[in-house]
């Protein structure tokens, strides 16, 4: 079974409780021996693809793949999956050495074989000393390598987490990721992870998933759903970008003038695209790509192009550089991750006025609604007619 | 036990690994706490108790009760065959009693616990279990009389449905109808605290135990049973206990064929011998009370309840 090809494909799988849908026509390929996260806000289906993945929520319409062979009714054994619970499900009336022996145990192994597995998987997680106590007598970051080894004694060619860290606390949570990352590299197996902390995913996944309302917004690298995510939904909720938004002005050698609600105009460039005059527009800056100036007191918003004025709402020390929130009257926050350094040589208060300004090159444009299009004859012809 | 400090017992049971340093109020407090119940308790059981024990060793003749200290009640007691009857037939009916009903409660709370979809509807069908009691003991039991006696509903059904051509006789008035009755009023006592254990379970561990690959019955030998036994156990005892300490059931359902210790018991009390009745009541309370010990031994209920 180890040896088997844990490529993970979900085709075209819908699943409905009752009148909710909560996948929608979803498809995602996960190649073998790779690091996948789901990531999406409470409720948005991430939890319903890995149970279905499992075994333990069937698809009402679509198919799961698993090493290219449809898994679809197969009892969880056959599937060559195993799962890692939230809350870690082990029994508390059995000892750590009972809860990883646990699956040998349903194979019929013997008592002998099936201790000296898991003593093995327990030294692995370096937990041989606490094999005879119980559950409960164990910290909750011991209780999750337990859970792990676990997991992994029948040598599955996928393994399922589901939010495996959220019940640690920070330090641990962090130790844990790095952890499980290293273990995933070690065994070559494919990982599907499921969480809602943007960080978390990035850390640790070779790709991201990001879901909302039942379908995947972006599919892409940890890199590009940070750098370039694909619309303004993956912007705001990955964090680390603000979303500019506005009507074109004018479009000139692929950047387009894009006027903002507040008077601030900005460039978007838009490749090959020619955008309508007029017609809404979306892209991205990233928060470490700002620069704070303060504005003498009095001074007229004197703002170019890439800028715009507020007041500085909240300022919050994140260590290696400050997150500062500007108000900028009518429109969503915006936030410049500024460097500790330039921070503290500076003085910047709440409540000051600020220009904050960047370069187009760091624009990146979103795909948000149809782009209408001007020269182009079919998309143009398309639009209008609607 | 000594005296404990529930605080300090319920963690000593829950047997987390690191202690935290607890406050106590005192022991002083403590016993307060406890003091109504234990004067209560000393009243109204202690007490009375204390003096069915005296009277046991008394002496009596046919008209008058005489302070003393004999054996005599007891070595009567177990001298007679009859009372080794009793209590085999009353061991017999709470051990038939104790398997059907545990086979029954455990499948209910199996089923409203992990079949039944929706708290409404879960505790709907928990309430719907509770409808029987909504009328007395007496009246729940007698009415078996008119369903499975001679002419009774059910051996009309059966002669109608052309199953048997002749009444069946050992419905009625015979060991089967008492065993039918029992279940009848005793089954919910073993439902409720089996399905409060049941409904504790985390739905995860039998996830998981599927996932491990154990079938539909090794999910419920390794995981549910041994997480349900909390509830079994006290099931039991109360199985146990009410089956023990009854009479009218078994007077009832039998026609009188059958008797059990306490109906024994009774015949004495009626007769005004009290002090052979106490020293049957003492044995009585001392073989039931080992019994729940023995349940006791098997499950440790008091550290379940805490963990």
């Amino acid at each position: 079974m180890s040896q088997a090809s844990g490529e993970v494909a979900v085709v075209g799988v819908t699943k409905r409780f009752g009148e909710t849908t909560a996948v929608k026509d979803l498809s995602l390929t996960i190649p073998h021996g790779s690091y996948c996260c789901l990531l999406g806000p409470s409720g948005c289906g991430k939890t319903t693809i890995l149970r279905m993945i499992a075994g333990h929520e069937k698809p009402t319409s679509g198919d799961i793949r698993i090493g290219g062979q449809s898994v679809l009714g197969l009892p969880q054994v056959q599937r060559g999956t195993a799962m890692m619970f939230q809350s870690y499900a082990l029994f508390p009336h059995r000892s750590v050495l009972d809860n990883v022996a646990f699956a040998l145990k349903m194979r019929g192994a013997s008592t002998a074989d099936r201790h000296a597995k898991a003593r093995e998987l327990l030294t692995k997680v370096q937990l041989e000393k606490f094999a005879d106590r119980l559950p409960t007598q164990l910290s909750g970051g011991q209780q999750q390598r337990v859970a792990l080894a676990r997991a992994l004694i029948t040598n599955p060619r996928v393994l399922l987490l589901d939010e495996p860290l959220s019940a640690l606390d920070e330090y641990l949570r962090l130790r844990m990721r790095g952890e499980l990352r290293r273990v995933q590299k070690e065994l070559g197996i494919t990982f599907v992870h499921v969480t809602h902390t943007q960080l978390e995913a990035i850390a640790v996944a070779d790709t991201v998933v990001v879901m909302a309302h039942g379908h995947i917004e972006q599919a892409a690298s940890a890199r590009d759903i940070f750098v370039t995510p694909r619309n303004a939904y993956v912007a705001r909720f990955v964090g680390g970008q603000n979303v500019l938004t506005g009507s074109v002005e004018s479009v000139m050698n692929g950047v387009a003038a894009v006027a903002g609600k507040n008077g601030a105009r900005y460039a978007i460039p838009v490749g090959g695209r020619h955008p309508r005059r007029g017609s809404p527009l979306w892209g991205s800056i990233r928060r470490d790509r700002i620069v704070i100036e303060k504005m003498a007191p009095g001074a007229k918003p004197t703002v170019g192009l890439n800028a715009v004025v507020g007041e500085v709402h909240t300022l919050e020390n994140q260590g290696s550089y400050v997150k500062v929130t500007l108000d900028l009257a009518d429109s969503e926050e915006f936030v410049a991750h500024v460097l500790d350094e330039t921070f503290f040589a500076g003085s910047l208060d709440i409540g000051e006025r600020v220009v904050a300004r960047w370069s187009a090159s760091d624009v990146k444009l979103l795909e948000d609604g149809p782009i209408a299009e001007e020269a182009a004859p079919a998309g143009a012809a398309m639009a209008t007619a609607g | 036990m000594a005296i404990v400090n529930p605080a300090a017992d319920a963690f000593a049971a829950s047997g987390r690994a690191e202690p935290e340093v607890v406050e106590y109020p005192g022991e002083r407090a403590s016993w307060l706490q406890v003091a109504p119940l234990v004067l209560v308790l000393l009243l109204f059981f202690g007490l009375p108790m204390l003096v069915v024990l005296a009277v046991s060793f008394f002496d009596f003749s046919r008209t008058e009760i005489i302070p003393a200290f004999i054996l005599d009640n007891y070595i009567d007691l177990f001298r007679s065959e009859v009372t080794l009857r009793l209590y085999a037939s009353s061991l017999k009916f709470a051990l038939i009693v104790w398997v059907v009903t545990l086979v029954l409660g455990f499948n209910i709370a199996y089923f409203l616990v992990f079949h039944v979809r929706g708290l409404l509807f879960q505790i709907g069908l928990f309430l719907l279990c509770t409808v029987p009691f909504l009328t007395s003991n007496i009246i729940r039991m007698i009415s078996w009389i008119p369903f499975l006696g001679r002419n009774g509903i059910f051996n009309q059904a059966l002669q109608g449905a052309g199953i048997t051509s002749q009444p069946l006789e050992f419905l009625l008035f015979s060991d089967f109808a008492v065993i039918v009755a029992y279940v009848h009023l005793f089954t919910l006592f073993m439902v409720v605290p089996i399905f409060n254990s049941m409904a504790r379970i985390d739905k995860s561990l039998l996830e998981a135990a599927r996932d491990a690959g154990a079938g539909r019955f090794r999910v419920v030998a390794e995981v549910v049973w041994p997480l349900s036994r909390t509830g079994i156990a006290l099931g039991s005892i109360f199985v146990v206990t009410l089956v023990m300490g009854d009479s009218f059931v078994v007077r009832t359902m039998s026609g009188g064929q059958s008797a059990s210790v306490v109906s024994a018991l009774q015949n004495e009390v009626a007769a005004l011998q009290y002090p052979p009745a106490a020293a049957s009541a003492v044995i009585m309370v001392i073989i039931v009370t080992l019994m729940v010990a023995a349940i006791l031994r098997i499950v440790d209920v008091r550290r379940e309840l805490a963990g």
